[in-house]
């Protein structure tokens, strides 16, 4: 189903962009997504050794299937300056320059809007202000960047041009603890969500790094996980985990009770998907021989999730190319019953 | 204390079933046993769940999970499990059915189901061959490999239903024409669904589908036994064959013991050590073609720790590259750039991993050096053993060290020992030794007289790694 409603909340599955490729109109490996103003959708493809797929494709998101419109690639594989060799996560400020973390170089690079390469910062280590595997990124009301040190189990907080302000969290699996973490959120109290990928969890934490609760448990039932990469929350507190070993993405309340899970729904080619089959007649005949195209609507690999200000829940699938939109309605009115 | 011959038949026990391990692991395991470590092996499930699972390596690496018809991808998805498996003869086992069942991405465009076929192998590479050779009779990348999707009841296709019998039970010459096409008819209607193709999206799965329409359900008299046969019949009285048990202990005794002829020559020439190929055999069968049983009876047979049966086998490219890995330490944990090239490492010294050159598999023995892949193969060794950076070569070294002063006669008794330990001639030895003479008894005793040292100690080791004997495992 394409809509549905659990728990007073109504979510509609709206549309689709991208497509692998190596540059233009699609994506390839898209490990994180940032949404800035104007319907401008920030996209950060993943590395590949041999192939050149590693850049941040900026595009609209449009508002429905077909409505997107690709503006341009920036930044290349490589270790010199706006280059990249181990993407993981992209922030954007309120100016809307663009950082990117790399947890190869060991630094965050960080782009103005147009994809100039504007500075770096970052050293290698676990001291303070160090980083081991910079993951996820996310920016406080405050415009400082919160990184999540993975590779040192723990959360640091610098200035945007660097400068450490503090860090929190250690290795293991208890509370506050964390194992190899991947993506950060911060809700509208600016407490911190952090997904602990190896402990198959996320943990809520209040601003200074005391912990609170934890969302999803190990496993494969109804709202458990396993090895969550991103994680989002709403105005209303509800909180979206992208379970990227499941290939699901799950909402939870604001105390911690499993609302729903999506499973994917991309019924129908996004518009660049379309216009590859159109070129390529044969792969056009080949999906019509396919007994059911289920498996293409469903997610592989969701690796982040973000939510706009127009309540649009945008997912990036990492096997897929492909981004996935749902929207949380407002003021549903379900339609009658008998028709 | 484990004693230098326990270490010694470790090492031969670890490079046979697995590639090799560390200094530091060899002398755990000894400590514990031989025997212990051969059950270790053969139950890897009781290991539970490795850190080092595929999760980790998708995370770091994603190109490495759909990696389509691209070999780099494939292959480095497919190097950094042997480098890290925590289930050595697991995996190397998985690599025994890779080289019997041979399939290659030449023809299949599709490392996605390539990979697949070596999880099926580590799934069931271990259990019983009745059992694997159904799940081979249905795997997607055969069938297609084999053309067994154009296998129809009108219009029978012989490929799968020879190679099934010449090439992965029970060799030529104990079967004829006749059984060949009664054997291909018994798999009609075996095939694979029409999968969702490779644009826009990426690659996705195939998936064995049976055809009852399309299935010839005729009589058939297939190896002298009649009835209206299957594709699981005919399995049946394959795996009963004398001539079956026959043909997967010369398999097993060429991959785990010593070098055979290739398998062409097999139905000309008798096996190198018949005895031991009646012992295998006679358990593969009594067992009920329980490899695991099977695996347990050679890995604790006289044969096979037998002196004769140490260095009596060229290392394949695979082994050469993850050997090294294991002894030198590099590439463990989290993928980094270089795994790519690095996975391409056997194909560059003759063994494109997921890619055989033909049904029959790889030629081993002698025929994987030749002038190119033997110097590939040396580069590569001595370019990792001389590098102090990595953690294997700097344990060796500190090795050497704690020995404190030592004589070049030392030097290179010790260099041997730790970088295998391996066995050279006298010639290579009076070699090795002139070398290490030039430069006089080995000293710690200063700064200068310390890095002097190690890079000798590298160099040794590179030395030792340039060796004729050394290409052996």
């Amino acid at each position: 189903m394409l809509t549905q409603t659990v728990y007073g909340r109504t979510y509609t599955y709206s549309h689709c962009i991208g497509r692998g490729t190596n540059g233009g109109e699609g994506f390839r490996y898209p490990l994180d997504l940032a949404l800035a103003a104007d319907n401008v959708v920030y996209v950060l493809n993943g590395p590949s050794e041999f192939m050149a797929s590693s850049r941040i494709t900026k595009c609209t998101l449009g508002s429905e299937l077909g409505d997107e419109e690709f503006i341009m690639d920036f930044g290349t594989p490589g270790d010199g300056d706006g280059e990249f060799s181990g993407v993981t996560s992209i922030a954007l400020d309120r100016d809307e320059n663009v950082y990117v973390s790399d947890e190869v170089l060991n630094r965050i690079t960080i782009f103005d809007k147009e994809g100039n390469f504007v500075s770096k910062w970052g050293v290698q280590g676990s001291g303070d202000g160090e980083i081991d595997r910079p993951w996820g990124l996310t920016f406080d009301a405050d415009e400082n960047l919160w990184v999540v040190d993975s590779g040192n189990n723990r959360v640091q907080t610098f200035t945007k041009d660097g400068k450490f302000l503090g860090k929190w969290g250690t290795g293991g699996s208890g509370e506050g603890q964390f194992n190899m973490a991947w993506g950060i959120a911060l809700d509208r109290d600016a407490d911190v969500y952090v997904a602990d990928w190896r402990n198959s969890r996320v943990q809520k934490f209040s601003p200074d790094g005391k912990y609170l609760m934890s969302f999803g448990a190990p496993g494969s039932g109804p709202g458990e996980v396993r090895r969550p990469s991103g994680v989002a929350v709403d105005d209303e507190g509800d909180v979206y985990v992208a379970d990227w070993g499941e290939n699901m993405v799950h909402a939870y309340g604001p105390d911690g009770e499993h609302l729903t899970t999506f499973q994917g729904d991309a019924q129908q080619l996004p518009k660049w998907g379309l216009a590859s089959i159109v070129a390529n007649p044969d792969m056009g005949r080949a999906r019509k021989r396919v007994r059911s195209l289920e498996r293409e609507w469903r997610f592989d690999q969701p690796a982040a999730v973000k939510i706009d200000a127009q309540r649009r829940i945008v997912i990036c699938e990492v096997q897929r190319s492909r981004l996935q939109v749902y929207v949380k309605e407002k003021d549903y009115v379900d339609p009658q019953f008998n028709l | 204390m484990a004693s230098s011959e326990d270490i010694a038949l470790m090492a031969h026990l670890m490079r046979r079933a697995g590639f090799g391990a560390s200094r530091v692991e060899l002398e755990e395991r000894a400590a514990r046993g031989y025997e212990a470590t051969v059950e270790e092996l053969l139950e890897p499930e009781k290991l539970g769940i490795a850190d080092n699972d595929e999760d980790l390596l998708f995370r770091h690496a994603p190109g490495a999970k759909l990696p389509g018809g691209v070999p780099y991808n494939g292959q480095a998805n497919y190097m950094w499990q042997m480098v890290n498996t925590e289930r050595p003869l697991q995996e190397k086992v998985a690599l025994f059915w890779h080289h019997l069942f041979a399939t290659g991405n030449s023809k299949v465009d599709n490392c996605d189901q390539l990979l697949e076929q070596i999880n099926m192998f580590r799934e069931h590479g271990m259990g019983n061959y009745r059992d694997l050779l159904m799940e081979v009779s249905k795997n997607p990348a055969m069938i297609f490999w084999l053309d067994n999707n154009e296998n129809h009841k009108d219009q029978p296709n012989e490929n799968w239903g020879r190679e099934l019998l010449e090439l992965f039970s029970m060799g030529v010459g104990n079967y004829t024409e006749q059984d060949v096409f009664e054997c291909s008819r018994s798999f009609t209607g075996w095939t694979i669904a029409a999968k969702i193709p490779r644009l826009p999206l990426g690659r996705f799965p195939w998936e064995f589908e049976y055809k009852p329409e399309d299935h010839d359900d005729g009589e058939k008299t297939f190896l002298g036994h009649k009835g209206n046969f299957n594709g699981d019949d005919i399995i049946d009285i394959i795996v009963r064959q004398p001539a079956t048990s026959r043909f997967i202990a010369r398999h097993l005794y060429n991959f785990f013991v010593a070098d055979e002829e290739q398998v062409p020559a097999w139905q000309h020439n008798p096996p190198k050590d018949p005895a031991a190929i009646n012992i295998i055999g006679d358990v593969f069968m009594t067992s009920g073609y329980d490899m695991r049983q099977t695996l347990r009876v050679l890995f604790n047979s006289d044969f096979f720790k037998a002196e004769s049966a140490r260095f009596a086998k060229v290392k394949s490219p695979a082994e050469v590259v993850v050997g090294t890995m294991n002894l030198v330490g590099d590439f463990k944990g989290a993928p980094k750039p270089g795994l790519m090239a690095l996975g391409m490492e056997p194909t560059n010294m003759g063994q494109s991993l997921l890619d055989p050159p033909s049904v029959e598999g790889w030629h081993t023995g002698a025929e994987w050096i030749d002038s190119g892949s033997l110097v590939r193969r040396i580069n590569f060794v001595a370019d990792r053993v001389g590098d102090l950076s990595l953690p294997g070569v700097r344990d060796i070294v500190d090795r050497v060290r704690a020995q404190g002063n030592i004589s070049p006669e030392e030097l290179v008794d010790t260099c041997i020992d730790l970088i295998g330990p391996t066995q050279v001639s006298k010639m290579t030895q009076e070699e090795l030794l002139t070398q290490a003479r030039s430069g006089g008894d080995v000293s710690w005793d200063s700064q200068q007289a310390a890095d002097s040292s190690t890079q000798r100690v590298l160099e040794m080791l590179q030395l030792i790694a340039a060796s004729r004997e050394y290409q052996f495992g």
